[in-house]
């Protein structure tokens, strides 16, 4: 086992980080509830100005690097207003399957409307879940994704290693995460806007600068590049790489079950 | 190396322009439905960077990544593929853009290709929504506008430049008089041609009435005739 599994461990004993907060690790997931009960209903437009809407060509390299065809059946966790389901229904057609799972029942409803709003109704099942712990049977999926979801996971070696069980031989895992820009200049521009902009358009928009901070703060906290990519050959994915995108701000993580 | 981000942009762009295109042409969109299952792959160097174009029953899916097979791969710089999509024949010879597998594909793509007409907003709206996409559809039409007004006075100029100073092609109004004359001449040789076949179906018709009127003669001077008189 890694020793980042090991300082897991042992940190779920004791307390765990939210944003920049130290939480004992039982709260963390009621915590990380309660910010996502407070932006779902508007978490799509604030995701569009947040980011100048460029979250949906990051989304969009998700599924292209998923590769997935028609009859496949793909896991989507934390997957929130639907963005990701929405394409993989689509690619996966009647034949296939795609989950839309999410631990909060408030997102999981903001999307399950969309969806069913748009006519996305033959081939998607809705389920509340924690991502540390995966009710399907073992080698399940072709392909499972997480994105922006990992870093509000309590603890991430066992949320990896659910979602290595339960993906076939040969099969993906696509992690989509802020990540750390690689140019320290591009890294200072963002800090400004993450701490000082993000929480005022939270307040503006969504009337909830707390929840936007926390949005800032746990990006940071989030482990870089390198770490996550070894955290994920640490629970036995192989053939791991990931791909930065808009300079490193956002990563994309893939790893496959041998 | 290309940001992912900036070749998915590109290609959210190109996607939705092809397909914006094709929603208002249905016969084309029909032809498209022949081609679903095929991949044409274009690799633009430099920079390097490849984009897939993957016809489906009703739409064309524009990808950065694919990892299937692929049909036809094209490979050229950016400036020998962009010539090649604009000519009005897709002759490849000399072209500087190398093909492989199957061409049928590229030819048929690039036929779709060929009647685009771009709706950016609606391109740009499904790449950063609508706030921000009308804003940079609105200064994009306005470039583009400016960059084609530079194009069609490039083009007059470089017009005048070849009919007026080096004379080595005919002027347009010149062209047109030219035009009208044979027009004209095409004209009145029709009109001789009728009138020389009305003057021929006469002469027949005289020829034949005399023939008539001299054979009634002659059977009048026979002797042996029953008519008396």
């Amino acid at each position: 086992m890694s020793q980042q599994s090991d300082n897991n461990i042992k940190s779920q004993s004791d307390t765990t980080h939210f944003g920049f907060q130290q939480v004992k690790v039982g709260e963390k997931a009621g915590r990380v509830a309660n910010v996502f009960h407070s932006v779902a209903s508007r978490y799509d437009l604030m995701n569009d100005l947040m980011s100048g809407g460029v979250h949906r060509l990051w989304k969009r390299f998700t599924i292209e690097s998923a590769a997935a065809r028609p009859g496949q059946t793909i896991l989507d966790i934390a997957g929130g207003t639907g963005d990701l389901t929405m394409k993989f229904s689509s690619i996966v057609g009647k034949e296939g399957q795609v989950v839309l799972a999410d631990i909060n029942d408030s997102m999981l409803k903001v999307g399950r409307d969309k969806l069913i709003d748009k006519g996305y109704v033959d081939n998607i099942n809705y389920l509340q879940t924690d991502a540390q712990f995966l009710p399907f049977p073992d080698n399940t999926f072709d392909c499972i994704t997480i994105a922006f979801g990992l870093r509000n996971v309590t603890d991430k070696d066992t949320a990896l290693a659910s979602m290595l069980r339960i993906l076939k031989p040969g099969g993906r895992l696509l992690v989509l995460e802020f990540s750390k820009p690689s140019n320290p200049g591009l890294g200072k521009i963002y800090d400004t806007y993450s701490f000082s902009i993000l929480p005022r358009m939270g307040k503006l928009v969504a009337n909830d600068p707390d929840s936007y901070r926390y949005l800032a703060e746990s990006i940071r906290m989030h482990p870089d590049q390198e770490t996550l990519k070894q955290m994920m050959e640490g629970v036995g994915f192989v053939n791991t790489s990931y791909t930065n995108l808009t300079g490193g701000i956002v990563a994309l993580h893939k790893g496959f079950k041998a | 190396m290309i940001d992912p981000s900036i070749q998915s942009a590109a290609c959210v762009a190109i996607e939705a322009a092809i397909n914006t295109a094709l929603r208002y042409d249905p016969g084309t969109r029909q032809g498209l439905a022949g081609l679903s299952g095929q991949v044409l792959a274009v690799e633009v160097s430099p920079p390097g960077a490849q984009v897939y174009l993957v016809p489906g029953e009703t739409k064309v899916s524009v990808l950065g990544q694919y990892e299937g097979d692929v049909s036809t791969r094209v490979k050229g710089s950016p400036q020998a593929l962009l010539a090649l999509m604009r000519s009005r024949q897709l002759n490849l010879a000399e072209s500087g853009v190398e093909v492989f597998g199957n061409t049928g594909l590229l030819i048929q793509l690039a036929f779709i290709l060929g009647a685009l007409d771009i709706d950016w907003e609606e391109a740009l709206n499904d790449i950063v929504g609508e706030v921000i996409g009308h804003t940079t559809a609105d200064t994009i039409r306005r470039t583009l506008g400016w960059a084609r007004e530079r194009k069609q006075s490039f083009t007059r100029l470089l017009g005048e430049y070849v009919t007026e100073e080096l004379r080595s092609t005919p002027a347009q109004p010149e062209l047109h008089d030219f035009y009208s004359q044979v027009d004209e001449l095409q004209l009145a040789a029709d009109r001789l041609g009728a009138k020389l076949e009305q003057i021929r179906k006469k002469r027949d018709q005289d020829r034949a009435a005399a023939d008539a009127a001299a054979l009634d003669n002659f059977d009048s001077l026979d002797p042996n005739s029953e008519t008396k008189h």
